[in-house]
């Protein structure tokens, strides 16, 4: 058990609470609030901070989500910090201005409730809105469990607005998992938070937009000028990758819970099969994992924090040499037959020295990852270490997607 | 008999209080109504506004391109979509951070009537403290003249071409104005550019009621080039469209209609289509359906502001509360 | 690392400080407007209705048209009250 530095309580809240929390912990000036299942608890818990004048900040009740993100976007390119929360559809509706947030170089801080964007109305668990958005430009972080909902809402305003990266996050997790489900949260003092976010006054002030300074925003990118700005974004995005570590270790040090950066390797080192996953559905595969290791099997899983960008080095280092790795995605790549994260990665296997990979697609659709599931994922990845036949792809909960010759 | 040199500079000149903070080489069309009522706005209101631009025909002259600018102003460049919520996370932001500001959300008829609509609502539902300054050229002339809500009943658009099945838009216009008056905003107005004084006022009137709430300025631009129209006529048919009554001019403070010119004896509207190509393709009926259509409009108006007078509505009421 | 040849800023900024761009617009028309300094009252209208404003003040006797930017759309001489202001086309004016 780790020894915090810092006084802290324990209280038992949702996820989306948890998000609240970090949101008002990190102090906003301006926050955009539209309800969307399963994001809605998120932004009544700081209407209710903000009614009583526990959250000092100017609370926009927009009449839409498209309105939110454009309206916080203004406030991060006016200098403020933001914060908005949203889930699928409404994540889709602010698309267009997700976009412009990204391209403008707004550290808008934002929390995504996973959840499905089908093409029929399901109100159901999945990251698919996730994966119809990872090319916005911004970072996407994911979280494990209602503490890391907190911790990472706090580590990402770090993240955003620091002088080098000045690039968007979204902090992912699970809805319906995570958002409606009550854990132990460890909740830092205000004054540790200011002070582990301080580390930003002390930089150069970004580019506001300020009444009378000449300045403007949203300029045309012209041939080389457009080329410049992309590239600037596209370094960024990699300069990040170091510095979310930095700030990890950095947040380890103040308030105690260290996560690894952009992975968090669970008992990897002398593993031979190595499950990949992300957002809650980790707790479950790591409880399997240690009943695994009482009967000797060598098994570990691989935690995405950092999907976007996309932690290649981090995962080759990982992965390299291991026999078999199984990558669990809760949502679907639509043209490609594996999961979207199973793909991304797919395009690094030739670093990965022969390991291989397969993938599994579960836990869309409000399904569990249960147990079980993980237990035939773990049989599978198995087999293919051993190298059995074992198909490419596999669909846990829907058998009939698993037919043979079927494709 | 006047003597030679006895004309008076014209007052207009006189709310002319500032630089124009634009280049004089700008990308806008000979007789161009917007590129006088961009010019105008910041010379009556000052350079220090914060100016909000999406992809219009603005957008090549307020936006800059690379690091240069066609401008002094501080300016936000963004799409229609999201105008209004811009201006709405500007002034809060500004708000928070006690920074004086006007901030002007300025937005062709395209943005504020129909895709950038839903945002413009939610502002003036929630009185943002803004001004927010529609030109109205009839239609989405940037990507080359195609029908918007606002285009009138008949007119020739690309997208609303005359065929030998369909002539032209066969509905009619909307009222942005109105709509915005009817929310009770602390001023909500009409204007436009042959009548530069009353227009003056009316920036100057909406700054001040700002600092209470949201502000609408619906403000009558010809464009020639999407009209077919003699570039040389756009004041004059600024002109008829008021003396047709096919533009009214009023205010509304608090939701108080009044009109602030009453035209006593107003023309057929086929004066001001005559100066056209776009009307020109219309029957007789089709001329009365418009004629119908602008009677209706004035008389919805002439009756809402000669309730308001009749009413004596209460002033001690609060009539809007603060964006919270 | 990235340059900052076109943006000085990290994002999509423009800075008024720097040069304003100017495009040379005097060049568009086919016809000037020219001012009869005798009939000229001095109202103002030609300056206040211009578009692009570039009617200026010739001492307080009449206006003129700074033709490094005027377009030619004849709006000046179509709005003077004393119909002071004629649309002469370029062509004259070709040596």
């Amino acid at each position: 058990m780790n020894t915090t530095t810092a006084p802290s309580r324990i209280k038992v809240i949702t996820g989306n609470a948890a998000a609240a929390i970090g949101a008002k912990l990190a102090r906003p000036d301006v926050v955009a609030a539209y309800p969307i299942t399963p994001q809605t608890e998120v932004i009544e818990q700081i209407s209710t901070f903000h009614a009583s004048g526990e959250m000092d900040c100017e609370l926009i009740t927009v009449e839409g989500e498209n309105s939110a993100m454009n309206a916080v976007m203004a406030a991060s390119l006016a200098g403020g910090r933001v914060f908005t929360a949203s889930s699928s559809w409404g994540l889709v509706f602010m698309y267009d201005a997700v976009l412009a947030v990204a391209g403008a170089r707004a550290p808008v801080v934002m929390v995504n409730v996973n959840r499905e964007t089908p093409g029929i109305i399901a109100v159901s668990s999945g990251q698919q809105d996730m994966i119809s958005t990872r090319d916005a430009g911004w970072i996407f972080l994911i979280a494990e469990d209602c503490q890391e909902v907190l911790d990472l809402v706090l580590q990402a305003y770090r993240l955003a607005e620091d002088h080098d990266i000045q690039l968007p996050v979204m902090v992912h997790y699970d809805g319906f998992f995570l958002s409606y489900l009550s854990e132990g949260v460890d909740i830092p003092e205000q004054e540790t938070v200011d002070r582990f976010l301080s580390v930003l006054d002390d930089q150069p002030r970004r580019t506001a937009l300020t009444p009378g300074q000449k300045l403007g925003v949203g300029s045309h990118g012209i041939l080389g000028g457009y080329m410049e700005l992309r590239h600037k974004h596209v370094t960024a995005m990699e300069r990040s990758k170091d510095k979310f570590e930095e700030i990890d270790k950095e947040f380890a040090g103040i308030f105690g819970r260290p996560y690894g950066g952009q992975l968090e390797e669970y008992r990897t080192d002398d593993a031979d099969i190595v499950l990949v996953g992300s957002g809650s559905m980790c707790g479950t595969i790591k409880s399997v994992i240690d009943d695994q290791r009482e009967k000797g099997m060598r098994i570990g899983l691989v935690k995405i924090r950092m999907y976007r960008p996309f932690p290649h080095q981090a995962l080759v280092a990982a992965l390299k040499g291991k026999k078999g790795v199984g990558v669990v995605d809760r949502s679907l790549a639509f043209g490609f037959e594996g999961g979207p994260i199973y793909t991304e990665l797919k395009a690094f296997e030739t670093r990965l020295d022969g390991t291989q990979l397969i993938s599994f697609i579960d836990g869309i659709a409000n399904t569990d990852i249960t147990k079980t599931n993980v237990e035939k994922m773990i049989q599978m990845t198995r087999d293919l270490a051993d190298g059995k036949d074992v198909p490419e792809v596999t669909w846990v909960s829907y058998p009939e997607a698993n037919t043979k010759g079927e494709k | 008999m006047a003597e030679k040199k006895q004309g008076r500079l014209t007052k207009v000149l006189d709310y002319l209080k500032h630089d124009d903070p634009f280049s004089k080489g700008v990308a806008f069309c000979p007789g161009c109504g917007l590129e006088l009522l961009l010019r105008f706005i910041p010379r009556v209101l000052g350079n220090d506004i914060v100016i909000t631009g999406t992809p219009s025909c603005s957008a090549p002259v307020l936006l800059g391109q690379n690091n240069q600018s066609w401008h002094t102003l501080s300016y936000f460049g963004t799409l229609m979509t999201g105008a209004a919520a811009n201006a709405t996370g500007l002034v809060r932001y500004y708000r928070k951070a006690g920074i004086d500001n006007t901030v002007v959300c300025f937005n062709g008829d395209g943005t504020a009537n129909d895709i950038g609509f839903g945002n413009l609502s939610g502002a003036a539902e929630r009185n943002e403290p803004f001004i927010y300054i529609c030109y109205d050229n009839e239609g989405y002339m940037n990507t080359g003249i195609q029908k918007s809500g606002t285009t009138p009943f008949g007119a020739t658009t690309t997208t609303t071409p005359y065929g030998s099945v369909h002539k032209g838009k066969n509905l009619r216009r909307m009222n942005l104005g109105l709509k915005m008056a009817m929310n009770k905003i602390p001023y909500t107005a009409t204007a436009t550019l042959s009548d530069l004084e009353d227009l003056a006022k009316k920036l100057l009137k909406a700054k001040e009621a700002k600092e209470r709430g949201f502000c609408f300025l619906h403000v009558f631009a010809p464009c020639p080039t999407g009209w077919g129209a003699d570039p040389a006529d756009t004041i004059e048919i600024c002109r008829r469209a008021v003396k047709t009554n096919y533009f009214p001019l009023w205010e509304a403070e608090n939701g108080r209609i009044r009109m602030t010119k009453t035209v006593k004896k107003p023309k057929s509207v086929n004066t001001y289509t005559e100066l056209m190509k776009k009307f020109h393709h219309m029957t007789e009926a089709d001329m009365k359906v418009l004629q119908d259509d602008v009677e209706y409009e004035y008389c919805l108006l002439g009756g809402l502001s000669v309730l308001e007078a009749e009413c004596q509505l209460p002033v001690s009421v609060k009539d809007q509360g603060d964006a919270s | 690392m990235s340059s900052n040849h076109y943006f000085k800023h990290e994002g999509p900024w423009s800075d008024a400080g720097d040069p304003l761009m100017c495009t040379d617009t005097g060049d568009w028309r086919t016809k000037r407007p020219v001012v009869d300094k005798d009939k000229c009252i001095f109202c103002g209208f030609c300056a206040i209705y211009c578009p692009i404003q570039v009617m200026e003040m010739q001492a307080d006797t009449h206006f003129e048209a700074n033709l490094d930017f005027c377009k030619g759309c004849g709006i000046c001489a179509k709005e003077c009250p004393k119909d002071a202001i004629t649309m002469i086309s370029e062509g004259e004016f070709v040596s």
